[in-house]
């Protein structure tokens, strides 16, 4: 993790920003830390106003803790812990929030008997262009209008993998959700992904 | 027959459901067995997993983002801002 590394390098500088008052000067943190946190967060949920938002809670959050702050941590680390928790609140509301459309899904794929209903058969797509296909900027703005076109959970669901670049155990744990039911919820997300781009591009 | 094809190599259903659970998790060594089997004899559902693990890989990329300098600057006073509100 580079950021603990830099952490380290950063300590040296820790002293010098407690003003002669003894109290920590906030407004400095954020003209050294903001940088950072922000690019931190962008990174974990890909959306700018979103990592606005959760950089400038953690400040607040940070002035009202301030006195709980006693300096055993660099400010840094301190700053990105509470950044942290506020990323993972935001998921775990995410994941949380009901979605009314779900049981349709699987009607809409799949007939009574759990076999592909004809016309949703998944068709073939043609292999060897795949790979070039990711490259394709058209084909990328297919996929990403199809990702948004899911429902806001679902979204974040195919997503969490990659933005919390941790596997579905950890995810699960983490987020205090059932291993099956997330699997479910990007199993539904991924029927449909996969029928918008193949409506929208292969057809 | 169905029913019984079903209870032993999986409805595409369920198989779709282990593809999907097979890439964020583990299967058991029966519902690889199962999968395996199902694949063999569906061609959409094989058509299905490559598809999904593309997909996967789409994802993965579409989650680069930029960001500009004078947005941060926006944000540092923003937040200061907030900040002196509080006091």
């Amino acid at each position: 993790m580079n950021n603990c590394d830099r952490t380290v390098l950063r300590s040296a500088t820790h002293d010098e920003l407690m003003p002669k008052t003894g109290k920590y000067n906030l407004t400095e943190w954020v003209e050294i830390y903001t940088d950072d946190l922000y690019s931190w967060a962008l990174h974990k949920v890909s959306d700018a106003e979103l990592a606005s938002d959760l950089v400038q809670d953690t400040f607040l959050a940070a002035a009202e803790k301030l006195e709980k702050f006693k300096g055993d941590s660099t400010p840094k680390t301190w700053l990105y812990s509470i950044l942290n928790h506020k990323i993972i609140d935001h998921y775990r509301k995410k994941v949380r929030q009901p979605v009314k459309v779900e049981n349709q899904v699987f009607s809409t794929f799949f007939d009574e008997g759990g076999d592909w209903k004809r016309e949703q058969r998944p068709q073939k797509w043609g292999e060897e262009e795949e790979e070039h296909l990711l490259d394709d900027l058209e084909f990328r703005e297919v996929l990403k209008e199809c990702l948004e076109a899911l429902p806001e959970k679902w979204n974040t669901c195919v997503k969490l993998k990659y933005l919390m670049n941790k596997n579905g155990d950890a995810i699960c744990q983490e987020l205090d959700i059932t291993p099956t039911n997330f699997w479910q919820i990007v199993h539904r997300a991924k029927l449909q992904l996969r029928n918008c781009v193949e409506e929208n591009w292969f057809k | 027959m169905k029913q019984i094809m079903h209870t032993l190599f999986l409805s595409c259903l369920k198989a779709t459901e282990l593809i999907e659970k097979k890439i964020h998790f583990r299967l058991s060594a029966k519902e690889r067995l199962q999968l395996k089997m199902h694949k063999m004899m569906c061609d959409a559902c094989s058509s299905y997993e490559k598809q999904s693990v593309f997909l996967e890989k789409g994802i993965s990329l579409s989650e680069k983002k930029e960001f500009s300098p004078e947005d941060l600057q926006q944000l540092k006073l923003a937040i200061n801002e907030k900040l002196s509100e509080m006091k």
